[in-house]
């Protein structure tokens, strides 16, 4: 099913994804994360981390891994602790040397270090069930199935590329609205 | 029940001038009996005039800067941002207070320290930076002169990382300006009563926090659960979504609609032009992001960019109601994208909104009134909605160019050099008054005349109330009202959260006891916790007294008796002069202090 958490094998099929321009830095996502993983109340130990930059036009960014398929946390641990497990980067604290080369290595920087902490703070899907996806009050963060990753962005592109008409119409006396693109009309 | 939890009980103290900084462990019974927040400020503030035979120069190095968040900032609390200004204001020259949002509060928190003070004077212009157990005074001469923003980065750019929280000051502040404030988080506001003077008469330019340690909690669990049901109530209301999108900005149009927004000086209190400078105008055209405060879903903050026209680039954090209302109607301008500008110009230059448009408000009407001339205005020409003369007032203000030298003053150094602006001017105790109009709202009134700070509706907000539903209130009533406002908003800015959700979207209050009670771990019940903070309202009123303050000054601006708005659904309503005097001897007894207004002697034995 589509909408399931993962599919028959027990993978996880879906991403934690980031719409940046819907957070509004409220860091509700990171107090949450760091209650679950530490139990305790300190927005600092958390996996994801609300970026606030100015003034650009996203003005705030929640960073938190990808669990990339070919992670570069992964390919420079020296220890092999971190493993790509069921579709999620996995830390097996066990093996970890505290090196934090991970921390450095991630393209996003979406790795985290803190001084109580001997291993490096990453995101763990929380067993398919991200709590930050759940308290978001903004819906910035989403749980989308793989196949779907992207959908909004090309439908965001086809919008704003072609010249959308709206004409409004009835339908059991409810009114709604349909739009269409009026191809061509231009050259005549 | 004692407190176990929720404090790290610790204070850095920072004396500027001889470069001590100091970290002093918190008493339980001042935890216990302040909460935080204002708690800790007025109390602080008190035994500094004390100390000082109660004689304090607000720009002097003995007026003492508290900086405090509360019990409940930064824990997963909705709406947990806040934190406390406090100090003798430069503007009044009694107490002072401002809240900021943001995260601010919030890293002080993370870096162990319940409070810092601040006093003295830095020999050149420093930054005081707090990095967890490390604390130190580094002078930063080159950030003089430089805008609010452009010294946040230039700080992180300096120490190398966006992980710190930087409240600066801009020029107002350091030019002394009797309505400076002290921004954060680029572009929030700690705005009024001058709290950023206080920090330029200390050669301070900003104060930079970084920390990542636990903030404690009692019960974890407790909590969540609490905040959880809090926070279900506030999203499922009815005007959830609408404080989300739009935040204090749809007061606009309610204001405009009810008439109690002020236009040309408050000489009216509809804005024909409303509908050019509201919150819809705002989402079609010119907001770009939400900003929320920490842990708040409410995310009331917004984020908005101007693409066209002369004012084309123009970002800011902002407008809310009062910047809008202050900065638009107020001073007659119907553009929202001059507004924009003129809310970046305040925070750029470190200036209260509020303030600003009122002050110039007045000096319009005062120059169409002929009470002051063009040579007083240095031969230009303001005028309502012209909007390069009033923009470049607040320029002037801030430099203290011209006419800007006396204005940024205050009300009180307004008054001094016109006597005859007293008709004109709205202020309380020299506190320029905000953007509620109170000719239709008695309770109002009384809430401005009688608050600390001045007029400013921070303590008591029983506008709405009284526009939609007092028109029967008894006299018992409405002076009830008041003083239950004024134990109930002031509890907020203890604990160190919003009050929004409340005030807003009805969050019962009792809310707060629970919360209060799963991070210290004290049982308390919310009328103890009321009675606590009147108990404060009680010190404040103290200090002020002991500053000279008395009845005289609780009085109404000139325009809330003798002038009604002209038009509107308000038009033809004052404030009755009589009915205001037995209302504010009601307000006095029930409060336990003398007819002229001064709390017991014997008061003064309970803040030992």
């Amino acid at each position: 099913m589509l909408l399931d958490a993962g599919n028959m094998e027990g993978r996880v099929t879906k991403k934690l994804t980031v719409i940046p321009e819907q957070c509004s830095g409220c860091r509700i996502c990171e107090v949450v994360c760091a209650i679950k993983h530490f139990n305790v109340n300190n927005p600092k130990k958390a996996a994801i981390r609300v970026l606030n930059v100015y003034p650009q036009p996203v003005t705030r960014m929640p960073i938190v891994c990808s669990q990339c398929k070919t992670p570069a946390c992964a390919q420079v641990c020296p220890s092999g602790c971190l493993r790509l497990i069921d579709g999620v980067v996995r830390l097996i604290r066990e093996d970890c040397v505290s090196c934090f080369k991970c921390v450095e290595a991630c393209p996003f920087g979406a790795l985290y270090a803190h001084d109580d902490c001997d291993w490096p703070i990453k995101c763990d899907m929380c067993d398919g069930e991200p709590e930050c996806v759940d308290k978001c009050p903004k819906g910035a963060l989403r749980l989308i199935p793989v196949a779907a990753l992207g959908e909004a962005k090309r439908l965001n592109n086809i919008l704003s590329y072609t010249q959308m008409k709206e004409i409004e119409f009835y339908e059991k006396g409810e009114k709604k609205t349909i739009r269409y693109a009026e191809i061509g009309k231009e050259e005549l | 029940m004692s407190i176990k939890s929720g404090y790290h009980r610790k204070m850095l103290q920072v004396d500027l001038s001889r470069g001590k900084l100091e970290r002093v462990t918190l008493k339980e019974s001042f935890l216990d009996r302040y909460i935080g927040g204002r708690g800790f400020g007025a109390k602080l503030v008190w035994d500094n005039l004390k100390r000082h035979g109660y004689k304090i120069d607000p720009l002097g190095p003995e007026n003492l800067l508290v900086i405090a968040p509360g019990p409940l900032t930064g824990a997963y609390v909705p709406s947990s941002g806040k934190s406390s200004f406090v100090a003798i204001s430069p503007g009044t020259g009694l107490y002072g207070d401002s809240s900021i949002g943001g995260g601010f509060g919030v890293e002080i928190r993370q870096a162990g320290l319940d409070a810092i003070t601040v006093t003295g004077r830095a020999p050149e212009l420093s930054v005081l930076l707090i990095d967890n157990g490390d604390a130190r005074i580094i002078a930063m001469p080159e950030l003089k002169g430089k805008s609010c923003l452009e010294a946040e980065g230039m700080i992180k750019e300096k120490l190398g990382t966006h992980s710190v929280r930087v409240a600066v000051i801009g020029v107002a502040g350091e030019n002394l300006i009797g309505f400076a404030c002290v921004n954060a988080d680029w572009g929030r506001n700690a705005g009024r009563t001058g709290i950023g003077a206080v920090m330029g008469s200390k050669n301070l330019k900003a104060i930079v926090v970084r920390g990542d340690r636990d903030i404690p909690v009692h019960d974890l669990h407790g909590l969540m659960a609490e905040h959880d049901k809090a926070s279900s109530y506030m999203q499922e209301h009815k005007y959830f979504r609408m404080w989300q999108q739009e935040g204090l900005m749809n007061v606009i149009a309610y204001a405009n609609e009810k008439g109690i927004l002020p236009t040309y000086n408050f000489k009216d209190s509809v804005f024909a032009r409303a509908h050019q400078i509201d919150g819809a105008t705002m989402l079609a055209g010119y907001k770009i992001g939400d900003s929320a405060c920490f842990c708040c879903p409410m995310c009331c903050g917004n984020v908005c960019l101007v693409k066209t026209g002369k004012y084309a680039g123009t970002v800011v954090e902002g407008p809310e109601y009062e910047s809008c209302a202050m900065l638009g109607p107020n001073v007659g301008i119907d553009s929202f994208a001059a507004v924009l500008s003129a809310n970046r110009l305040c925070d750029e230059l470190g200036i209260d909104t509020i303030s600003t448009g009122n002050v110039i408000g007045a000096v319009i009407e005062g120059y169409e009134k002929g009470v002051l001339s063009l040579a007083d205005l240095d031969g230009e020409d303001v005028t309502w909605g012209n909007e390069d003369a009033i923009l470049g007032l607040i320029h002037k203000i801030a430099y203290r160019q011209g006419i800007g030298d006396i204005l940024a003053g205050g009300a009180k150094k307004i008054l001094q050099r016109w006597p005859e602006m007293d008709q004109l001017l709205l202020h309380v105790k020299g506190l320029e008054q905000s953007a509620y109009d109170s000719r239709p709202s008695i309770t109002m009134g009384l809430a401005y005349a009688t608050s600390d700070i001045g007029a400013h509706h921070t303590r008591a907000w029983t506008i709405a109330k009284e526009v939609e539903q007092g028109q029967s209130w008894t006299d018992d009533e409405k002076v009830d009202i008041v003083i239950y406002h004024q134990k109930v908003r002031p509890l907020f800015d203890m604990l160190g959260v919003c009050r929004l959700p409340w005030i807003e979207l009805g969050l019962s209050e009792r809310h707060y006891q629970n919360f209060y009670r799963y991070v210290t771990g004290k049982d308390a019940t919310l009328e103890e916790l009321l009675e606590l903070s009147n108990e404060v309202y009680n010190l404040t009123r103290l200090i002020n007294s002991r500053l000279g303050s008395t009845r005289l000054d609780d009085k109404l601006p000139f325009k809330a008796w003798a002038k009604p708005p002209l038009t509107g659904p308000m038009a033809g309503k004052v404030i009755d002069q009589h009915e205001f005097t037995k209302l504010l001897s009601l307000y006095y007894q029930k409060r336990g202090w003398g007819e002229d207004g001064t709390p017991p002697v014997s008061m003064e034995d309970r803040y030992d």
